[in-house]
Parts: C-alpha cells; sequence; structure tokens
C-alpha cells in the first residue's frame, strides 16, 4: 500500500529488468518529458562506467483538487545479477512495477532470468505478484537484430499485462508505458484509497495530474 | 518500514548535531551575522528565526524538508548559501539512502545465505542417510552373494560326491553280483564234499587224517561269514544309491503320516527293547512326493534316532508329531538320545561323516535325507543337546 498521511500520498514504482535494459534510461527520458506540477531532481548513482550500483530516484507529483499532495517516487533497480539483495530491497514497498525488457534477441535469456528474480523477490518481499499492477516494456525495439514485435505479443498473448514496444534512447513509448503504468496503479488503489470520492480525482484526471497534462 | 532507504529522509537526520556545529558559523559569517535553520514543519535546528527574516525552502524531492533563514543577508546571498547547503544535503542524503540500502541488501543476502545454508544441510544430512543405507544395502546383498556362493559350491561338491557315489554303487554291484552268486554256489559243493564223509576204505583213512570234519564245519561258517560281509556291501552300495539317487522312483500323492509309520515298521523289527515310539500325528494333506525317497528320509531319521538312544545307554523315546498349516506341513522328530556337540551338528550333513567305528556307519544317512528334502523343496534343520536329545524338524511346503 502507498504510504499515507492527511496530506500526502506517496507512490513508490520500481523499474525492474535484467542488466543495461534501458531502465535508467527511461528516468532520464521522463524528466525530460513530463512536465507535472512538481517534478524533483534525478537522483543517479551509477558507477563510472555507468552501471546502477544501487538505484535511481526520480520524483514526481501533484495536487489533487482536495488539496491532497500524490507524490510518484520512480526506482530503478541494479540489472546485474550479483545484486540480487540490493535489487529486493528496491523492489521492498513497490506499489506498481514496470519490467523492462531488453528486445534484443540475444537477451532472451537474460529477460527470461529477470522475470523469475522479479517473481521470486516479489514474493520474498511480501508483493502479491498476482495482483502487482505491472507494465511489461520491450525496448531497444529499433536494433536490427530484435525480436519482432508479433513474435513478442504471440508469446505474451496469455500474460495478463500490458505490453509496450519502446526506443528509449529517443523516447519512443516511455511516456505510455508509464501512463499505462499509472492506470494500473490507480485501478489497483485508487477506490481502496478513496480517490475519487474523497479527493476529486479520476483515473484521467490522476494520469493527466501525474504527466502534467490539462485533463 | 519507516526506516527502509526510501523512507522521506527528515532535515535533522541528514544534519546531525556534529555537522550542524560545523557549518553552522560558517553559514552565520556568510550570511553576515543572523541566520536560523528550521526543519519543514517549522522548527528551529540552529538559532532563533525571527519573524522578518528572509525564508529560502530547502527542497531535495518535492516538498521543502526545511527552511534557511536570516534577517541580515541580502537576498542573493541567501540564496546562494541555500544552494550551497542543497549541495551538501544532496550529497549527504545519496550517502544516508546508499549506505541504508547497502545494509538492507547486506542483511537481506545473508538471510539468504542463510537459507542456502539450511537447505544445504539438509540436504547433506539427506545424502548422509542415504549413503548409509546404501552402504548397508551393498553389504547385504555382498554377504547374500557370499552365502549363495557357498551354498553353490556345497551344491556342486554334493553333485560331484553324488556322481562318484553312483559311479561306485554301480561298478561295486558286478562284481557284488557275482561273488554273491558265486558264493551261495560254493556252499552247495562243500556240501557235495560233506557226502565223502559217509564213505569207507582208505578215502576215511584219509578224511580223519586231514581233519575235514573241521574243515568243513569251518568252511561253512567262513562262507557264511563272507556273505554277510557281502550282504553289508550291498547294504552300504544300496544307501550310496539312495543318496545319489540312482533309482529315480515315479511321483505319487501320499500321506506323510503313513509314510512316517511305514518307516516306524521297518525300524521296529531291529530296535532293542526299552525304546518305544510315540506318535501324535495330525491329519495332514496328501502331496505330490516320491514315496520311496520320503520312506528312506524317515527311516534314516528314526534310525539315527534308535541308535542316539541305544548310544545313551538308557531307556528312552522317539517322539514323531506332525501338523499342516497354511503354509505346509511340519514334521518333528524328537529323540532322547545322546544328543550332538555344536561340531558335530555343524558337519551332520556332510556326506560321509559319521561319528561311529569304521564299518558301522557310512555317515549318508542325513546327507540323504537333506537331499531328499531339497528336492521336495522343503526345509530340515537339527536341534540338540548333548545327553538330552535331539529334535529333527523338517517342513514340505504345500501348494497354495
Amino acid at each position: 500500500m502507498p504510504e499515507s498521511d492527511a496530506r500526502h500520498l506517496s507512490f513508490k514504482l520500481v523499474y525492474y529488468g535484467p542488466a543495461q535494459s534501458g531502465k535508467t534510461t527511461n528516468l532520464f527520458r521522463l524528466h525530460d518529458q513530463l512536465a507535472p506540477e512538481l517534478k524533483g531532481e534525478l537522483m543517479t548513482m551509477e558507477t563510472k562506467d555507468d552501471r546502477t550500483l544501487f538505484f535511481d530516484l526520480l520524483p514526481l507529483g501533484f495536487r489533487a483538487p482536495s488539496g491532497l499532495l500524490i507524490k510518484f517516487r520512480l526506482f530503478t533497480v541494479p540489472g546485474q545479477v550479483a545484486h540480487d539483495g540490493t535489487r529486493k530491497a528496491v523492489l521492498s514497498r513497490a506499489d506498481g512495477v514496470v519490467f523492462v525488457a531488453d528486445a534484443d534477441r540475444a537477451q532472451e535469456t537474460n529477460n527470461g532470468e529477470s522475470f523469475q528474480s522479479l517473481a521470486a523477490n516479489c514474493a520474498r518481499v511480501g508483493l502479491d505478484f498476482e495482483h502487482l499492477p505491472m507494465v511489461v516494456q520491450f525496448n531497444k525495439c529499433d536494433l536490427p537484430n530484435a525480436v519482432p514485435e508479433a513474435e513478442i505479443r504471440e508469446r505474451w498473448s496469455a500474460a495478463p499485462w500490458p505490453l509496450v514496444f519502446a526506443v528509449a534512447l529517443n523516447g519512443q513509448g516511455i511516456e505510455s508505458t508509464f501512463e499505462l503504468l499509472l492506470r494500473a496503479v490507480y485501478r489497483n488503489f485508487g477506490e481502496k484509497l478513496e480517490l475519487l470520492a474523497q479527493h476529486g480525482l479520476d483515473e484521467n484526471a490522476f494520469v493527466a495530474g501525474a504527466l502534467g497534462k490539462a485533463a | 518500514m519507516s526506516l527502509g532507504f526510501d523512507r522521506e529522509w527528515q532535515l535533522d537526520e541528514l544534519l546531525d548535531e556534529a555537522s550542524r556545529e560545523k557549518i553552522g558559523p560558517a553559514l552565520r559569517e556568510l550570511l553576515r551575522g543572523d541566520f536560523a535553520l528550521t526543519d519543514g514543519a517549522g522548527q528551529a535546528l540552529w538559532g532563533q528565526p525571527s519573524a522578518d527574516a528572509r525564508r529560502e525552502p530547502l527542497i531535495l524531492e518535492l516538498e521543502a524538508v526545511g527552511y534557511l533563514l536570516s534577517s541580515t543577508a541580502p537576498a542573493a546571498a541567501l540564496s546562494a548559501a541555500r544552494d550551497l547547503l542543497l549541495t551538501l544535503l544532496r550529497a549527504q542524503i545519496r550517502f544516508k539512502m546508499a549506505s541504508t540500502l547497502h545494509l538492507e541488501a547486506v542483511a537481506e543476502d545473508f538471510e539468504s545465505l542463510k537459507r542456502e545454508h539450511a537447505r544445504l544441510s539438509e540436504s547433506e544430512a539427506r545424502y548422509k542417510t542415504l549413503s548409509a543405507e546404501l552402504e548397508s544395502r551393498v553389504k547385504k546383498q555382498v554377504d547374500q552373494l557370499e552365502e549363495r556362493q557357498q551354498m553353490l559350491y556345497e551344491a556342486e561338491k554334493l553333485a560331484s560326491v553324488g556322481q562318484l557315489a553312483a559311479g561306485m554303487a554301480h561298478e561295486i554291484n558286478n562284481p557284488l553280483g557275482f561273488v554273491r552268486s558265486n558264493l551261495s554256489t560254493f556252499e552247495k559243493y562243500v556240501g557235495k564234499f560233506a557226502e565223502m564223509k559217509t564213505a569207507s576204505g582208505p578215502a576215511a583213512e584219509s578224511w580223519r587224517v586231514l581233519d575235514l570234519d573241521f574243515i568243513l564245519e569251518d568252511s561253512i561258517d567262513l562262507l557264511h561269514d563272507s556273505a554277510k560281509g557281502m550282504e553289508r556291501i550291498a547294504r552300504i552300495v544300496a544307501d550310496l544309491k539312495a543318496f545319489s539317487n540312482v533309482d529315480r522312483a515315479s511321483e505319487e500323492y501320499a500321506d506323510l503320516n503313513n509314510c512316517l509309520h511305514e518307516a516306524v515298521r521297518m525300524l521296529e523289527t531291529q530296535t532293542p527293547a526299552g525304546i518305544g515310539f510315540h506318535f501324535d500325528l495330525l491329519p495332514l494333506p496328501a502331496i505330490v512326493c516320491l514315496p520311496g525317497h520320503i520312506n528312506q528320509l524317515f527311516f534314516n531319521i528314526l534310525r539315527n534316532a534308535v541308535l542316539a538312544i541305544k548310544d545313551a545307554g538308557r531307556p528312552g523315546e522317539v517322539r514323531i508329531s506332525s501338523e499342516a498349516d497354511d503354509e505346509g506341513i511340519h514334521i518333528r522328530i524328537h529323540d532322547t538320545g545322546v544328543g550332538m556337540s555344536q561340531e558335530q551338528i555343524e558337519h551332520a550333513f556332510e556326506p560321509f561323516y559319521t561319528t561311529r567305528p569304521v564299518g558301522a556307519g557310512v555317515g549318508l544317512g542325513l546327507a540323504t535325507a537333506r537331499n531328499v528334502v531339497q528336492a521336495h523343496s522343503g526345509r530340515i534343520s537339527l536341534d540338540s543337546q548333548p545327553d538330552v536329545g535331539t529334535t529333527v524338524t523338517l517342513f514340505f511346503p504345500t501348494p497354495p
């Protein structure tokens, strides 16, 4: 559940995925593309070879008509296999997850392993994987040896999560990934938190507020 | 969960007492005398915020975690000081978050190592049990193999002994036949000589001189002794033949109780006084067997029992009991004779093993008995105590 008090509501959203699939790049593009009412600086903790060692954090926020401050804290996990303990700690208390897969055909095994580690870690940190709001993004779709969209759709047809095909480097699909996650988060928590009844926020207003676009 | 690395850090956590002591005087100098620091709720962390002071928010994420206030500093100086302080705070929060996360990750890694360790210990224990189990199973099988090998060796030994016995019996029977026949013919001839006794003349004189009366009498004794010797040889040969199953009989349905009675009848004639037979027989199902061999078997065992009582030199009794259950027929033959030592029991079933003087026993009685029992898929065992008696237990399976 999101952390909340009378005036604040804070959602923790985690970008998960195999090493170098573009999780940090997602946050960079969101920082550039979005213009919500409140936008913090992107805090990155990269080592000198551009690999995330701990996490990256992008804070976003807007105020609901009721005056409630709704905050989104977007985290990335370190993708490298060795950092599983860190990954688990970052994942804990998440309210939504974007799984950033690498569309490169050579990375299929890494995607699979990472996805399994996501499911396993969810169980370990007490998240209900079945009902966790989630979006699956296939990044680097512009690569010459990327797996074709039709093939990926076919393979994931039985999965309940929305798929987005993205090119994080030029920003394609980044905002729509985030939007789909916001909608999933609203549908999961909106009613419990009485966002509409108490704070006058419907799903579209919620999404628009977070993206910084007029509803 | 408020202590997670991803909590919203408060200003007093980021700037502890010691670092405030360091930066406070520096900031006061920069801000020309008056400066105060409050947290997000307006609580003073340094100095006394005055009502007319300029105020700059300290925003790390979205909201102000605190405020920098000064009534003496110009606006530009205050905002410059704020930027300086923010740079400091950002470095601090990065360090705090990273170190807290690192602790969480290490704790988590430690937990998973412990889980892994527990799992490994458990599987190690499982493998240990398994290996012990395997070891004992291998040992059992090796023992079994050794036992089988020993049995096979014994069986082969028995088979070759049997073959030898059969060959010998055959070879001895032929000369035995003609020697016995010749002896009886010779006895007739001696009779003819005897007629000369009544003759007169010089022959009568010679008869007397040569003491032919004695020779004639002794000849007949010698011939009778020889005939007895031949009979003994014939009996030994017959035993050998029975042992080697030379005379294969045909299978029949038979009641083993009848066989026991028959064997006792055969034996009773030669049983000395003071030795009695006691029957305790329950009805038995008829089984398919070789009755001739079974009779031989019972005869051998019963004869041993009688001899054992005779050896003890006191009156005794042979108790014969039988009963049937679902598995088969159980027969017990118990005597109150001399009994057997442990060593004797061990060798009792070996062919040609005997405790009797040479000529009195061949040592084939129990060996033959065992062969017969095994030919009927049965079991035979001995239980004995010296000076108390011996019990032979027999078992014949009945088809279900």
